[in-house]
């Protein structure tokens, strides 16, 4: 089971940057689905969209 | 309250993205110019658009410089005129108009679209690139021949067209 950090939040505050729970893997996969929606949009976007003939322009 | 440093990265990380999203469709209206279809177009009499200036006869016509008009009546199942004939590099602007029911006017694989509505007149304005051939499809249900109703759009060159046209102009 994770540890909860609830329970030590008051007292660990002190110490300041010290994370005693570390969720590496989260951050990885969250930056992973990041960088899949940022290539994502660039592609939808500026290859797709802007890319094609006849941008309506008015 | 305490907010765990991963946590306040991917916080951050997201009002990024959200500002990015509009950055980048800000940048496309500002930059190449992309633009919506509007209702900014009087109405027209779709009963009676025999009688109109502009659709009595379905045509493309030269407005400035290097610039075109094409007036197109969508009907069921056709666009008129057919084949779409405009010159390449240069601004098209499409009024489409219906004199039925409610039809689409798509020019397949690029951005221009738009609904045709009786009584309304969709406008748009794109620019062409170099001589092509695009098909045209309805993209609204209209009715029993809905499934073939399409039409061309022939972007020719400069030269191409002005021999087509005899070079009038107007």
């Amino acid at each position: 089971m994770a540890r909860s950090e609830a329970a030590h939040a008051g007292v660990d505050d002190v110490s300041g940057d010290g994370e005693e729970f570390d969720p590496i893997g989260t951050l990885t996969l969250i930056g992973i689905y990041f960088v899949i929606l940022v290539l994502s949009w660039v592609y939808i976007y500026y290859v797709e969209f802007l890319g094609r003939d006849l941008v309506v322009v008015g | 309250m305490h907010i765990h440093d991963y946590e306040k990265l991917w916080l951050a990380v997201s009002l990024l993205l959200i500002l990015s999203l509009i950055g980048t469709v800000t940048y496309g209206a500002v930059g190449p110019g992309v633009a919506m279809v509007a209702d900014s177009e009087p109405t027209v009499d779709a009963t009676a658009l025999d009688e109109d200036e502009r659709f009595a006869e379905p045509r493309v016509e030269r407005v400035g410089e290097n610039e075109y008009a094409a007036y197109v009546v969508a009907y069921q199942f056709a666009f008129q005129p057919d084949p779409l004939v405009v010159p390449a590099n240069s601004t098209v602007t499409f009024y489409v108009t219906s004199r039925d029911v409610i039809h689409g006017f798509e020019v397949v694989g690029t951005n221009a679209n738009t609904m045709v509505i009786p009584g309304e007149v969709a406008k748009l304005t794109v620019e062409t690139d170099g001589p092509a051939e695009y098909g045209i499809v309805c993209n609204e249900y209209c009715g029993a021949g809905h499934h073939g109703m399409s039409g061309t759009l022939e972007v020719v060159s400069q030269s191409e067209y002005e021999g087509q046209n005899g070079g009038d102009g107007e």
